[in-house]
């Protein structure tokens, strides 16, 4: 591990502060992530700014009934256990709880769930010459290594990597909106633009600044959220990243959809909001058909590789699965 | 000497070392520690072949901490490994470390880098830059280089004959109305433990060596380190309590304990080096890929008429030790004509070594599903078949066997689990939630092995009897084992007993491997007790005014004369009052060489499995019934867990294990935790574990066979035939994931 200095901040403009001007600075959340990045030496931050003692470590209601606040240290485990998740939002209960371990989930905190590094063989090991993502402009050793994790969606020539998360899968589903706070203040940046496609700049994951700070994620009031199922497809019963995940949520008026939310996860650079698929299920009657050829259309523009091609046929069956148990829910 | 399993023997104890490990206080390698420790970490090759052309290690020199660096500049000359270790396909290493500048794999040990910490030491490795002159790799087996590359070698173990024959396969295979030829491969795996390999070497004097080792070989290991360094045997000490795991890892030759030692030797100071996970996976040993050609014939009445099972497999250019998939299919079932033949390719990556059940584990998932696809062509129960060509004598040694229950297994197995139900048509069995359920089963085999070791005994002046030998502890429960059997031929309490072991100053024992090692230790324990029963008493008798030794009696803290318990003398005293120096006996075991010539010495297992396999080609176990013919089972209660463990590590094996080697660079891409699957809790499915717990009566004095490795044979042929059983697809690549059942 590169060496590196450690300051804990008091409160959120120190944090701010701390990083502005200092490329080489990093904020340090559950450190879940980002400690094994530096001990592989992926990372080599020269200072870590400590933001565990930040007060942003609440989950409360947002005033005039406009959904709930989830602070960015809210740990993961919290998060999935408390009710006004577990009832209003159980899509994002179960996400959390599919992913990693309980040990974890203990430390994970919302806004670092945010921010984990996308996730391939080539970009954790800088021993692998190739990787656009580490080494902009070396290459991809992905596309023709061994790439059965890999993206089928969204993908770009320079990367193929995989967003690992399962929590953002749900909230890409709930239209959450995170906020965050830079030296100029506070702005808030739509769930769908917060990450990043790789594009020809994969090294960027995300569209937050260096200077910035995930303060909190707001989830919008969505009563039909209830009617919710998050489906993981994975090599394991648990610890296992997912080879292909379903949040789907069903806006119901008997067995009329008025409308879907539907994201992927383990396909995309991403959390891939399944647009195509809602808007092919929009207006019909929920049936078999209706989700199979929703799941059809999503996949359409599905490219897989050596290793992976069988994520697509896995991501339409577990669209059609999951819309088919929210259909079903009563 | 015949000794009746008196208690605690064949008592459910716990382990009585239990407490130090769940406290944290059973001390590992890793946490040895000492004045002055330094902190060694390895420079490892980035090239799979080549040549190192230079190593520059100035931006390393100067790096905080560092204190000095071992490369091949600056490195003993060590001298070779004898031969008898590394020829006729012997695990482990042949070439030792930093005597020439040839690259075979990624991950080779260039040298040491040695700092005041871990961090450092690691940080100051990330900085050393290699220059190569680098040669295009070798790295896969069915490559026409790779066939150049290729040979059918005699031996492996120096004792197993490779290529096999009997009859006229090729005849009985033309000619029989029934037969399958299916081609089935496995992955490379890594040895997983949880405790990494870790050295802690120290210099005592200029020509004494302590080594503390996570090493299931102390004995073997001392005469590797002396051998190297030109020391007396005597000079080298190593110290291994409690090691962490080993599944087939953590024996043989592998350079980083030389390099550990010269790199105390260089910096003058103790050294401790720790290999980090992805370490695991480059440095010290995996399990071969192997591809296996299995072909079965059989007649109108389902008896097997041929059997053809043909392996290749790979090594590393410094290594031969082949995976002998092919010897269980000697003698598994009873069968005229029958062909085993193994070829071996040089490829460069990580040095294959053992691996739980080498050979075995494999080679039984290929001929177990062959068996099975044999089964449905021939529209035959699977246990029926096996049963039909049951082997009643060892056809490949021609012998008979020491005993055999495996009908018996077979038997309990399918009552246990309810196979009678089973509707043979594959693909025709949901469970409510819609998941395809399938049943399947397999045989397991393990040879029963015995190897030489001895014991030492002492009486100590607080009346406490300590036993000790040079084995190990490996999480399997020696600790326990022995004291249960001392404690059973001396008639005392198990709390009254010390077992030591795991210090090469102890009498001979072997590796722990093969798994011997209760049926090669337990008998130089029962033996030495023996013999300090006895001494005990003539000690007694002099101190008891010459009552006739063979009245005598042991009780607890005492020894006296039967029937008159006013004369006795008190086990702390004994010694004095006798004016003996010390009270204390030595004994050593050795198979019965005529009865192993005489007689096949196998366990035998029947496995019965449950899977649900899903819409999305995810595959969970929901349930085993297992029971195996292992001879006397000494403690059930750490019988079943082995079993257990056994049997998950074939679930590891079935569905999730595999190290991915990059298919040009040749750098492991999942040398991790994450990536490379092992069961985790929530993959356990539900255990039925039974013993047919009948002694071998030519293994007199115990009655026992191990079971550290039958327990994985088998199981992940039984769990692919259940996934067929529910899915209709048959998969005869390991391991079966979700891609290839969708």
């Amino acid at each position: 591990m590169n060496p590196f200095a450690y300051s804990r901040a008091s409160d959120p403009a120190q944090a701010i502060s701390g990083v502005a001007g200092q490329q080489d600075a990093k904020f340090l959340g559950g450190g879940t992530n980002l400690i094994d990045l530096m001990k592989m030496g992926v990372e080599t931050p020269a200072q870590l700014i400590d933001i565990n003692r930040l007060p942003l470590t609440k989950i409360e209601e947002l005033p005039g009934g406009k959904g709930v606040r989830v602070g960015a240290l809210v740990r993961n485990s919290d998060m999935a256990e408390h009710p006004l998740i577990t009832s209003r939002y159980p899509l994002l209960s179960q996400a959390v709880l599919a992913g990693a371990s309980p040990q974890l989930r203990n430390l994970a905190t919302t806004g670092g769930n945010l921010l984990q590094r996308t996730r391939c063989y080539y970009f954790y090991d800088p021993a692998f010459p190739a990787c656009n993502k580490r080494k902009p402009g070396s290459g991809c050793g992905a596309i023709d290594g061994f790439n059965r994790i890999h993206a089928i969606l969204g993908q770009s020539d320079q990367c193929i990597a995989t967003h690992p998360s399962d929590m953002c899968v749900a909230m890409a589903a709930l239209d959450a909106v995170v906020r965050v706070q830079g030296p100029k203040g506070e702005r808030e940046i739509a769930f769908a633009d917060f990450h990043r496609l790789p594009g020809n700049t994969p090294d960027q994951d995300t569209n937050l600044a260096h200077d910035e700070l995930i303060t909190a994620v707001d989830l919008p009031m969505m009563p039909f959220a209830k009617r919710s199922h998050y489906l993981k497809v994975r090599d394991r019963a648990s610890y296992a990243f997912a080879l292909v995940s379903v949040a789907a949520i069903l806006d119901l008026d008997g067995q009329n959809i008025r409308s879907a939310r539907i994201a992927l996860g383990g396909v995309a650079h991403k959390p891939w909001r399944a647009l195509k698929a809602e808007k092919a299920v929009a207006g019909k009657t929920a049936g078999e058909q209706v989700f199979q050829s929703a799941a059809e259309a999503e996949l359409s523009d599905a490219k897989g590789y050596k290793y992976n091609s069988f994520k697509i046929e896995l991501a339409k069956r577990a669209i059609v699965r999951a819309l088919n148990t929210v259909a079903t829910i009563a | 000497m015949a000794v009746a399993p008196l208690p605690p023997v064949a008592q459910p104890i716990s382990r009585v070392d239990g407490k130090l490990k769940v406290t944290g206080t059973a001390r590992y390698a890793a946490e040895f520690t000492l004045p002055n420790l330094v902190y060694g970490q390895l420079i490892q090759s980035t090239i799979a072949n080549g040549r190192v052309v230079s190593i520059d290690s100035q931006l390393a020199k100067w790096a905080p901490g560092v204190i000095g660096i071992l490369t091949r500049e600056n490195a003993p000359a060590f001298k070779p490994y004898p031969d008898q270790q590394t020829k006729k396909g012997g695990p482990g290493e042949s070439r030792v470390p930093l005597q020439d500048d040839e690259v075979h794999w990624v991950g080779q040990h260039l040298g040491v880098i040695i700092a005041d910490t871990f961090e450092n030491a690691q940080q100051a490795a990330s900085l050393v830059r290699v220059q190569y002159a680098a040669t295009s790799p070798l790295l896969a087996m069915d490559s026409p280089a790779a066939e150049k590359e290729s040979w059918l070698p005699e031996y492996v173990f120096a004792r197993d004959k490779l290529q096999n024959s009997r009859g006229d396969v090729e005849s009985a295979l033309a000619s029989a109305p029934t037969r399958i030829d299916a081609t089935y491969t496995t992955p490379i795996e890594n040895h997983n433990p949880i405790e990494t390999y870790s050295t802690l070497a120290v210099w005592e004097t200029p020509d004494r060596l302590l080594i503390h080792e996570a090493t299931r070989g102390i004995k073997q290991l001392q005469k590797i380190v002396a051998n190297a360094f030109s020391l007396p045997v005597g000079n080298v000490r190593i110290i291994s309590p409690f090691v962490g795991g080993a599944f087939g890892s953590k024996g043989f030759q592998w350079s980083h304990t030389l390099l550990t030692a010269a790199a105390a030797r260089l910096v003058n100071r103790p050294v401790k080096l720790t290999f980090t996970r992805p370490q695991m996976f480059d440095s010290a040993g995996q399990r071969a890929h192997t591809s296996q050609a299995v072909s079965l014939a059989a007649n109108g009445d389902a008896k097997l008429v041929a059997l053809r099972h043909s392996t290749t497999t790979h090594c590393s250019p410094v290594s031969e030790y082949l995976e002998s998939c092919g010897l269980s299919s000697r003698m598994l079932y009873s069968c005229a004509n029958v062909q085993v033949s193994h070829r071996l390719v040089r490829l460069n990556l990580t040095t294959p070594c053992p691996m739980r059940a080498p050979g075995e584990a494999p080679g039984v998932f290929a001929l177990e599903c062959a068996m099975d696809e044999l089964a449905y062509k021939l529209s035959i129960d699977p246990v029926e078949l096996r049963l039909r060509n049951y082997a009643e004598t060892d056809e490949n040694e021609k012998r008979p066997w020491t005993s055999k229950h495996l009908r018996e297994c077979y038997e309990r197995g399918a009552k246990i689990f309810g196979w009678a139900k089973r509707n043979p048509q594959p693909n025709a069995t949901r469970a409510n939630d819609g998941t395809r359920v399938g049943w399947g089963m397999a045989t397991a085999v393990y040879p029963a092995n015995q190897q030489t070791a001895a014991a030492k005994a002492t009486l100590t002046s607080n009346g406490e009897i300590v036993i000790r030998s040079a084995t190990h502890e490996i999480g399997t429960g020696t600790y326990t084992t022995m004291s249960q059997l001392a404690a059973s031929a001396l008639g005392l309490p198990i709390e009254t007993i010390r077992f030591e072991l795991g210090d090469s100053d102890f009498p001979e024992a072997p590796n722990n491997g093969g798994s011997w090692q209760t049926a090669s230790v337990g008998p130089a324990v029962l033996g030495v007790c023996g013999e300090l029963k006895k001494q005990m008493f003539d000690a007694a008798s002099k101190v008891l005014g010459g009552a006739p030794p063979d009245q005598m009696e042991l009780i607890k803290g005492f020894v006296r004369v039967k029937n008159e318990p006013s004369r006795s003398v008190s086990l702390r005293e004994l010694r004095a009052r006798a004016g003996l120096p010390w009270i204390e006996a030595e004994f050593k075991a050795d198979p019965n060489k005529e009865e192993r010539e005489k007689f096949s010495f196998y366990s035998f297992g029947a496995i019965f499995v449950e899977v649900r396999v899903d819409d999305f080609g995810q595959t969970r176990v929901n349930r085993i019934a297992s029971v195996y013919d292992a001879g006397r089972i000494l403690n059930p209660k750490l019988a079943q867990s082995q079993i257990m463990s056994g049997n998950l590590f074939g679930i590891g094996m079935a569905l999730m294990e595999e190290t991915i080697p990059d298919a040009t660079i040749g750098r492991n891409v999942n040398a991790n935790l994450a990536e490379y699957h092992l069961p985790v809790c929530a993959d356990v499915p539900a255990f039925e574990i039974d013993f047919i717990n009948e002694p071998d009566p030519h293994l007199p004095d115990l009655g026992a066979r191990g079971i550290g490795e039958i327990g994985i044979v088998g199981a992940p042929a039984a769990v692919a035939n259940a996934i067929f059983h529910a899915t209709g697809k048959r998969v005869r690549d390991l391991p079966i994931t979700p891609d290839k059942l969708i």
